[in-house]
Order: structure tokens, then sequence, then C-alpha cells
């Protein structure tokens, strides 16, 4: 991570915060350059307070945060200028139509009441709720509401968009468009994206990124694509039949056998090539039908971070 | 499916500062509150009164002038003592105190009414539909959203209050073409305005405080409903149980007796329990949030002022006693009202501050 502020999106140092004796975030270090970051963890894990902190809602007890090089302390309402942020609640203005909702959004933000009429226009076009833009938002289904909250953040360009698990509750359909329009925002509009979820897939879709956090602390922080870079000397089998002999002649030679479903996790040892993987099986009479260098899946890194987690989650 | 298809396109507008933002959550809440019929036809029903007033001072600068149309109103004026028909300009100060005085009277009605439909749900909304993250995620502080619901209650109560009382005074300045009348009258319309001002800060953040106590409009309308009637019940029943207790009590300062029926300059007045001297001791009326506002504002107005200084043309002193009795009062200490009110002020800030608390809580 580039130590220049320009190219840092947010950085959190030594940040605490308490909610009397439950400790949200216990001195939580981290630096994140623009992008697409994927924030996980457990629930209770303090990524709802990490956004709140971002955001200049809540004050931390000790420590120090900033976005976009500004000091959340010292200028949260001028970070909130330059952020957009989907909460994870239905949380919606009542009785107005969806373009009236996401143009008061606007107007919430400081835009010029023209200025905001017509980019409400031009955002709900974006994310395809043109012809709804006239209804009620009491009557958007879950798809349709998470998206006026995503334009409603979008409606004054933000540098960063937030995005706290924008998926909950929707049906696989609007899913895929909620996260066309998140990775779109985030590889092709030039706009980073914080995006907060469980869903793992989810984060992979969208995500370069990933900062994951277990009670309050920093877990896993990094490229999703090097955190799921082949293992060194680790490899993915699967052979015609069970294979116990050729696992066990494998073990004898020093190698560790896991099994997974059908699929054999082999890591040989150092000085080993994988030549010992053909010989194994010329020995013991099996048939490889797989084999390729073996790669952690995102579930796979999340949780052996959350497993090396130093406090109880 | 539009024709053409933009995509995402950046936006490189300026942004507004925070000095006024709280305006957009008004225009916002105002803009919702007039979709209700119901609200748009109290608004004009509450015009009537104003009306009322615009009448009365545009015919009392007539009457100074004794224009010939001003017999026509004259015919309405018989209610009053002759002395002040006599000589309209050197009752012009009272004359014009006490149209306010019943003017702001009726209209409290009305700002109650008002504030019944358009206040409960101010807070309470966005606490049912979890609204305030939307609200405080953007570059707003609990100050600017308070001022912007505060706003829609003003923006309302101006409506009733406020600008018909200045709208009254215009008319009162172009119909009277003196311009000592602005020299008379201009304290009462700093009076009308600090009055009207008063109600407008008052009820209004009274009733965002009970709003923000429950996610259910209906229960804020019943609880703002029960401290404008319970307590006015309360202090009406005090009060006549004191009045009873008064009569069977006798204190040579201040006893009562019963006054036959008695016919002065201002009408007939009824066999009443007729106070000896005004009761200024008698705190019953502070049980009512109405009758505390309409204390202070009777200071403000100068009303009892008015009708002290219109009950020495009464020629005997019972009769100004039954004068000031019938019109005049209340007679307790303003500043009590004052006090009360006060209190109430500080306790909807509390309940406000509590309640909204942005959003650094645990779900």
């Amino acid at each position: 991570m580039s130590d220049n502020p320009a190219s840092i999106l947010f950085a959190m140092e030594k940040v605490t915060k308490n909610y009397g004796t439950i400790i949200a975030l216990n001195e939580l270090s981290v630096r994140v350059s623009p992008g697409a970051i994927g924030l996980l963890g457990p629930n209770g894990s303090g990524k709802t307070t990490m956004i709140r902190t971002l955001l200049g809602l809540i004050r931390a007890d000790s420590g120090s945060a900033q976005v976009l090089g500004i000091d959340v302390r010292r200028e949260p309402l001028d970070i909130r200028r330059r952020i957009g942020f989907v909460p994870e609640d239905e949380c919606l203005f009542p009785g107005v139509a969806g373009i009236e909702f996401v143009a008061y959004a606007g107007k919430l933000v400081g835009m010029p009441a023209k200025d905001a009429m017509q980019r409400a226009h031009e955002v709900l076009d974006y994310v395809g709720l043109t012809e709804v833009r006239y209804r009620k938002v009491e009557s958007y289904s879950s798809g349709m509401k998470q998206r006026l909250k995503l334009a409603a953040a979008i409606i004054h360009d933000p540098q960063l968009l937030i995005l706290d698990e924008p998926t909950n509750g929707m049906d696989p359909a609007g899913r895929k468009d909620m996260l066309a329009l998140a990775s779109d925002l985030a590889h092709h509009k030039a706009m980073s994206v914080l995006f907060s979820s469980h869903l793992l897939p989810d984060v992979e879709a969208v995500c370069d990124h990933i900062i994951v956090l277990g009670a309050g602390h920093l877990l896993v922080q990094g490229d999703i694509h090097e955190l799921k870079a082949a293992h060194q000397g680790g490899f993915e089998v699967r052979l015609k039949e069970d294979g116990a002999s050729f696992a066990r002649y494998l073990t004898d030679l020093g190698c560790t056998v896991q099994r997974r479903g059908d699929i054999l996790l082999i890591q040989i040892p150092p000085n080993s090539s994988p030549a010992i993987l053909w010989r194994a099986a010329a020995v013991t009479g099996q048939q490889i039908r797989h084999l390729r260098p073996q790669r952690s899946t995102l579930e796979e890194v999340f949780s052996n971070a959350v497993e090396r987690s130093p406090c109880p989650l | 499916m539009p024709i053409i298809d933009q995509g995402y396109q950046h936006w490189s507008g300026r942004l507004a500062g925070h000095r006024w933002r709280w305006l957009a959550i008004t225009r916002h809440g105002v803009k919702i509150a007039m979709r209700s019929y119901f609200l748009r036809y109290v608004l004009l029903v509450a015009w009537v009164p104003a009306l009322v007033l615009v009448t009365t001072l545009s015919a009392w600068g007539l009457l100074e002038r004794k224009s010939k149309l001003a017999r026509i109103f004259s015919q309405f004026m018989q209610f009053m003592n002759p002395g002040v028909i006599a000589d309209p300009r050197h009752y012009r100060a009272e004359v014009w105190r006490l149209a306010y005085g019943y003017f702001f009277h009726v209209e409290l009605f009305f700002a109650m009414i008002v504030i019944l439909i358009v206040g409960p749900g101010l807070i309470s909304r966005d606490l049912r539909v979890n609204a305030l993250p939307l609200y405080f995620s953007r570059p707003l502080r609990r100050i600017d959203y308070f001022l912007g619901k505060l706003g829609v209650v003003g923006t309302f109560l101006g409506m009733v209050l406020i600008v018909p009382a200045v709208i009254a005074y215009i008319f009162g300045l172009l119909f009277s073409v003196d311009f000592t009348v602005v020299r008379d009258t201009f304290a009462i319309l700093v009076g009308a305005t600090a009055y009207g001002l008063l109600i407008t800060v008052s009820a209004g953040l009274l009733i965002l405080a009970l709003s923000a106590l429950s996610r259910n409009s209906r229960y804020v309308a019943l609880l703002w409903l029960g401290l404008w009637f319970v307590g006015g019940i309360g202090s009406s029943v005090l009060s006549a149980v004191h009045q009873q207790q008064r009569r069977y009590v006798y204190h040579p300062a201040s006893a009562l007796r019963v006054a036959p029926p008695h016919r002065g300059a201002w009408g007939a007045t009824p066999a009443v329990q007729e106070p000896a001297v005004p009761t200024s001791r008698n705190w019953r009326a502070l049980l009512s949030y109405t009758a505390n506002l309409s204390r202070v504002g009777a200071h403000l107005l100068g009303t009892n002022t008015a009708w002290e200084k219109l009950s020495r043309l009464e020629p005997t002193a019972r009769g100004r006693r039954s004068l000031l009795a019938r019109f005049g009062g209340p007679w307790y200490p303003w500043y009590w009202s004052a006090v009360v009110l006060a209190v109430l002020l500080g306790l909807s800030l509390c309940i406000l501050n509590l309640s909204i608390r942005t959003l650094d809580r645990l779900k």
C-alpha cells in the first residue's frame, strides 16, 4: 500500500470504540487505496461501527481516521458530502414518489433543486427504475428499494460509495442487478466502493480487495487474487476410485493429505516435486482424473482468518 | 425503455454550504403536508378570524377619519362604550390591542389544530420507517434536522398567526392615513409577532418532542390532544372549585360577594361571583398549556392594560370591577406562565436530545 496521501482512500490508526463493556473496534489500524473494497467479518465484528466511523457519525474513543484525506473527527460534514451511503436497513422517506425521494436526497446533500431533479432522473435511468419513478416508494419491491437507495446515494456523484449489506433479502435477479451496478460503478465509473456483506460470492463479484474484521481487529487485508494465490506445494487431486491406498502412500512419503468431498488436498514436502503424485498413482494403481495447484477460495481465506483470530469471536 | 440510455454521467455542479441545509427538510415537509385536503381546509378556515381582524382595524381607521363608510360599521359597535366611539383616536391603541388579543385567542385554537395535523408524524414517521440514517449519513447535523422539522410547524403556524397579523397591521395603517398610528401601534405589531413566534417555538418544539417519543403518529396525536384538553379541563375544574371555596371564606382583601344583575355601558352583567379585587394569586390556569400561552400573549399584546384604561370610562367602581372581571385577566403574574413555558421548552429539548442521538449507538 502506497503511503502517498492522495492514493489512500481511507486510513484508520489505532481506532478504538466501546459501547459500554462492548468493544466494537479494538485499536483498528487499516489503510486502503481507492478501488472496490469488500468488508467482511462475522456478526459483531465491527463492520457497521467502522462504516459509521468513516462517515463521521460516531466519535471514536481513541485513534484517528481519515477519509479521502480529510480528518473524520474535524470535518465529518465535508466527508459526507463526498461519500454516498446505502444503509442496510429498509429506510425510505415515506409518502413520496421515487423521483422525489432521490431528488430530496440530492437536496439534503446541498444540490440546487433544479440540478437535484435533473440528476434524479439520470440516476434512476442508470439503476433501471425509469418506468416506476413516479410510483410511491412504499409500493416498490425489495430489489427496487435497494436500487432506489443506491440512486439516492450516488445522486451527488460521490468519490466513495459505501454499501452496507446491499443484497440482503433480494431475489437472485435483483441481487444480480445490484452486483452489476456496484461492479460497474467501481470498475468503469471511477467510484471507489466499500462493499460490506456476509455473502462472499457477492464480495468476490464486485471487489478486488478485501478487509476481514473480527472482534474489532483487522484479521486479513489484501488483494483477493493474491489471497487466493496458489499454495506453495499444494495440489488438488481427484481419483477414479476411493484412493485410500494413494493417500496412505503419500502420507508415508511425508505429504499431508486432507479429503474434501471427492477431492484430496495434498501438501507435498518442500523439497519434493509433483512427480511423486504420479508415482504414487502408478504404485497404488489409481487413475488421476483431476490435478491442479491448490488455490484458496474466498470462503477459505475468510474462515482461516477468523480461525486465526487472536480474540474469541 | 428509454430511447437513449445515457448510462451513468458524472456531476460537476457545486454543493451549497451547510447554513441553509435545514431548509431542504422544511420545504419537503411542507410539500408533503400540503397534500392533505383537511389541512388546506383548516388553513382556509383559520384565515376567517384574520379577515375579521383586518375589517376591525380598517373600520377603526375609517371611524377615526369620520368616513361615511364608518356609519355602516358603527351599527356593529353598539356594544362599545359611547365614550370610545366618541373619541376613537384616543382609544386607538386599546382597540387595536384588544382586536389582536381576540384574534390570537381564536387563532390559538386553529394553531393547535394545525399542529395536530402536521406535527405528530414529523419525527415519529422517520423513526417508524427508520429514515434517520438517510438524513445523518448526509452532511446534516442534528440541529439541521430539528430546525428543518421545526420549520415545517413554523411555516404553517406562521401562515395562521404571524402573516395575518402583519397583513392586518398593514391594512390598519392604510385605512388610517395617519402617521401617528405607527407610533401608537408599532409595539402591538412587535408584540403580535413575538407572541406568534412564542407559540411557534414553544408548541413546535413540544410537538417535535412528543413526536420523538413514539413511532406511531396516532399516539403522538393523542398525547397532544391530552396535553391540550386534559390540561385545560383540569385547570378549569380547579379554578371552579377555587371560586366555590372563596365564596365561603372571608378574606378582608379579597372577599367575594354576589353581585346583582347590572347593566353597564358594556352590556348586561349576569349575577356572578365578582371578585372584589382581581385574584392575582390564582395559579390554577398554569395547568393549561394554552392558558399559559395566552397569559404571556396578554402581556405581550397589553390587553389587560387596555381593559384597565377602558374600564375608567365606567362611572362606578363596581362597574369597573365588573368590566375587568368579565373581559380582562387572567391577573396572575405573566412570568409564572413564562416559567412554565420555559420548563416545557427545556423538557422538549431534553427529549429531542435523548431520542435523536444520530447513529452513535448499537442497534
